[in-house]
């Protein structure tokens, strides 16, 4: 087959994409905007991976986005350690906590399992706003130092538009060719059918395991990126209105779809910003329209906007 | 008998089953049956509805725990051995319903019936070592042999939810072989195919065997069971009530008893 020719486009085309508009846009609110989207994608892609292919809900992932910013403002801010040594401290630990949630969690399946990291996700939330000592509590961990490489400092816009383009691109290609290889097709046999799947020889508790702490990783790089953008980090922001917004943006663009990541977490950091106009009404119209992509495009936008492609071409054949 | 016949009876035994129980609650479901396969010979599981066949089948593949008795495969005891586990050691299945993944490609089902065969891991896909590369090609190419086995390697790209029924047990027939099984379990595979269908299976059978795969069919066809089979276990209400050749077990007073009902 022709696909891996078309992923290696579609991947330039999403590199010339960033760049050119790193070139073009220079209005520092749009291209923070940007940046936005970027660690939304970040977010959607890693849940994606769990929900999508391998089937099993999280409602608790703000919370690994959570562990990734606060490791690195304690690290960074409370050590002085570098922020390029805070950021796989802070993957790891936030590994390792999936892992040590995942071995008992992932035993429940359906509404169980929402439930179970439902609980997880809000004691993290927790501890963020409690444990005042170490993560400033309630009113917020200030400080964070802006990223630096080298004489390459990414207190800037532009630089930092890149460099957050640069992991997604990097995390596309990651998770497209876990899809593609062995384990991609184990956790699309879970999503399908979990019994039949043990049953052909699958290991399915380890590979829903491996998948979770994956996801787990990929929040935590998001979370990394945030707390470096922002400089300053606060729990409202790892709550879990959070954890739905991720499902949400998974759901909107397209389960079981890398591009369908990018598209979700695009829609759902924009769609507020447009919708400023609205000003009391707008969540109502933002509730609205997330309802009306629901109805119409069932399946999410990716495969929705195919469709609806795909029978245009058909009918202009005719 | 024939001298090949005896010749087969002298082998291992592939599958020891040394009085084993399975009771849910109150109901015993399956209730002390001992038997054995001989390696490279099909066995036919027989008995009416609710007579323990699936739950046999469940017993063997790992997915139930005996409560007692014990299960020699191989050479060594299956008794806590996860199902993938069993997988790997060559034990394989088919089910009774139909049970692809559906959203999957034909091909990609094949491949997933390879996972035991098969170690790619995270690591390794994201890094795509030669090996990997090697391996991937390699599995593709088996699918494909397979594929070809059962016919259907002109479908090899469609979804395989979309296949009509009768090529989904074929499909099905060539997942399990995938696994490289030493011991194969068909459940009821020619349930819903015609005539036609149900003969070309029986073919397929034969040649399994031919590779020297042991295969333990549950059938209600009783043509293709009584063709195919070098052996016929007869189970009742949990228990083994026969077992022989299958113009013995055809003549057998209580096959005729659980079958038809007392005669009187």
């Amino acid at each position: 087959m022709n696909k891996p020719y078309w992923y290696r486009i579609a991947y330039v085309a999403v590199a010339a994409i960033v760049i050119l508009t790193g070139i073009l846009v220079s209005n520092a609110y749009y291209l923070q905007l940007l940046t936005f989207i970027g660690i939304n994608t970040l977010l959607a892609l890693g849940l994606n991976m769990l929900m999508g292919y391998a089937g099993q809900i999280s409602l608790g992932h703000a919370a690994f986005y959570g562990i990734g910013a606060y490791t690195t403002a304690i690290l960074t801010v409370h050590y002085a350690i570098s922020p390029w040594l805070a950021l796989p401290a802070a993957i790891l630990i936030a590994m390792a906590i999936a892992y040590i949630v995942g071995v008992p969690t992932l035993k429940l399946s359906g509404y169980y399992l929402g439930m179970g990291t439902l609980g997880f996700g809000m004691i993290i939330h927790i501890l963020f706003r409690e444990w005042s000592s170490i993560t400033g509590g309630a009113s917020g961990f200030i400080g964070i130092p802006p990223l630096e490489f080298g004489p390459v400092s990414f207190a800037s816009g532009r630089n930092y538009f890149y460099l957050v383009w640069g992991f997604v691109l990097l995390s596309l290609i990651i998770c497209r060719r876990i899809i593609d290889s062995r384990v991609g097709r184990g956790l699309r046999s879970i999503h399908d059918g979990e019994k039949t799947a043990r049953a052909v020889g699958v290991d399915t508790s380890q590979l829903k395991l491996q998948v979770f702490v994956l996801s787990a990783a990929f929040s935590a790089l998001a979370g990394f990126l945030y707390a470096h953008l922002v400089y300053f980090i606060s729990p409202g922001t790892f709550d879990f209105i959070t954890s739905i917004r991720i499902v949400t943006m998974v759901v909107i663009g397209g389960m079981a779809s890398i591009w369908g990541a990018l598209l979700g977490a695009s829609l759902l950091t924009l769609l507020p910003e447009w919708l400023h106009s609205f000003s009391e009404f707008e969540m109502v119209v933002y509730g609205l329209i997330l309802m009306s992509v629901m109805i119409f495009l069932p399946q999410g936008l990716t495969r929705g906007l195919m469709d609806i492609y795909e029978r245009s071409k058909k009918s202009q054949n005719r | 008998m024939n001298d090949q016949k005896k010749a087969r009876t002298d082998n291992q035994p592939l599958l020891e089953m040394d009085a084993v129980s399975k009771s849910f609650g109150g109901v015993h479901a399956v209730r002390g049956v001992s038997f054995w396969l001989e390696q490279g010979t099909i066995t036919g599981l027989i008995g009416p509805n609710g007579a323990g066949k699936t739950t046999l089948f469940n017993l063997i593949t790992g997915v139930f725990r005996a409560n007692s008795g014990r299960m020699i495969y191989d050479g060594k005891t299956t008794h806590d051995a996860r199902i993938n586990e069993l997988v790997r050691r060559g034990i394989s299945r088919t089910f009774q319903n139909v049970e692809l993944f559906e959203s999957m490609t034909v091909l990609e089902n094949i491949l997933v019936g390879q996972y035991t065969q098969t170690r790619c891991g995270i690591w390794g896909s994201i890094f795509r070592f030669p090996w990997m590369v090697r391996e991937e090609h390699l599995a593709r190419q088996n699918a494909m042999a397979l594929l070809e086995f059962v016919g259907l390697e002109a479908y090899a790209e469609q979804k395989s939810g979309d296949l009509p029924f009768g090529w989904q047990r074929l499909l099905e027939l060539a997942r399990a072989l995938a696994a490289r099984p030493k011991l194969l379990l068909l459940d009821e595979p020619a349930a819903g195919l015609n005539i036609v269908e149900t003969a070309q299976l029986g073919e397929l059978i034969k040649k399994i065997r031919e590779q020297n795969v042991t295969i333990l069919l549950v059938e209600h066809d009783m043509s293709l069971t009584m063709t195919v089979s070098d052996k016929i276990i007869v189970l009742d209400q949990g228990v083994k009530i026969a077992e022989g050749l299958p113009r013995e077990v055809q003549a057998n007073e209580a096959v005729i008893k659980a079958y038809l009902g007392t005669t009187g």
